[in-house]
């Protein structure tokens, strides 16, 4: 990373995408990204990041196993 | 946890009515759930398979005991965490080891805006989505499996902070800072992707 700077905010990006920085940190943030373009792509490949995590499904699902559904309808009666 | 917690909180209100019918189909929904977390966790079916099994069938010994949905999915996701960690594929874990933010610290040259969008989820890229969720297996596969864990449960199945901790057993400092490694460890492994990427398209146009 380019400068001192830069590094403490790269240990910050993480909390503030989750929005769970202090209000003091978060401006601290917002002002050093206001003119840093190498923490802004880095922010923005972050994003990426968790988007492509929050996108993530298994694809093929199988049906419950017979031990699970007999384990059920003995709990039901 | 929005997504997952309406389908849990629906889940356990069919299985609390004692309705036959509806109890079949909150299980189908809590084997999507559950087994869709061992397969992200062990990537294998076997052991994905093997973790529901276990996970519902213990459900279904204590179903009255939950008093809302958050405490059914921390629960849920307790019992599937330790029955993933003696999953009988262990050597798929990476071995247990400290992340360091400083190894993890991207160079300038890794933070051009350019790569940043190549690996941009947009739904028409379709063919690129099947690589990115390749590359998306592996990097998180080859995490150490605390990082892992943290990472699939706040950013896959999307519990918060809190809940996270309180599945893991450890602090929510301690949370954030494994997500944060988790994170960083991910994004640079999907950089490299994206390098490759660039790389092969420059030559196809050359």
């Amino acid at each position: 990373m380019p400068d001192r700077r830069c590094k403490r905010i790269f240990a910050m990006l993480s909390d503030y995408l989750n929005a769970e920085l202090p209000v003091k940190n978060c401006r601290e943030v917002e002002r050093h990204l206001k003119g840093c373009e190498p923490c802004i792509a880095y922010l923005e490949s972050l994003k990426n990041t968790v988007e492509a995590c929050r996108r993530y499904q298994v694809r093929k699902i199988p049906a419950p196993s017979k031990k699970v559904r007999e384990a059920l309808l003995l709990a039901l009666r | 946890m929005d997504w997952v917690n309406t389908q849990i909180e629906e889940a356990l209100k069919s299985l609390q009515s004692g309705n036959r019918q509806d109890a079949e189909r909150a299980l189908e929904t809590l084997q999507g759930v559950v087994y869709g977390f061992g397969m992200k966790v062990c990537g294998s079916h076997e052991d994905a398979q093997d973790t529901a099994q276990e996970t519902l069938i213990r459900l279904a010994r204590q179903l009255r005991e939950f008093p809302d949905a958050r405490a059914l999915s921390v629960w849920l996701y307790k019992v599937a965490k330790t029955q993933c960690l003696m999953s009988r594929r262990k050597s798929k874990f990476a071995p247990a080891q400290m992340l360091s933010l400083d190894d993890l610290m991207p160079k300038e040259s890794d933070l051009s805006p350019a790569e940043t969008k190549s690996w941009q989820v947009t739904p028409e890229e379709t063919v690129l989505r099947l690589e990115l969720r390749s590359r998306l297996e592996d990097a998180i596969l080859a995490l150490p499996k605390h990082y892992r864990l943290v990472l699939i449960l706040r950013d896959m199945e999307q519990l918060d902070t809190r809940e996270v901790a309180e599945v893991m057993g450890i602090s929510e400092q301690t949370t954030k800072k494994r997500l944060q490694r988790a994170r960083v460890f991910v994004r640079n492994a999907l950089a490299g992707y994206a390098r490759h990427l660039n790389e092969r398209k420059s030559k196809s146009h050359a």
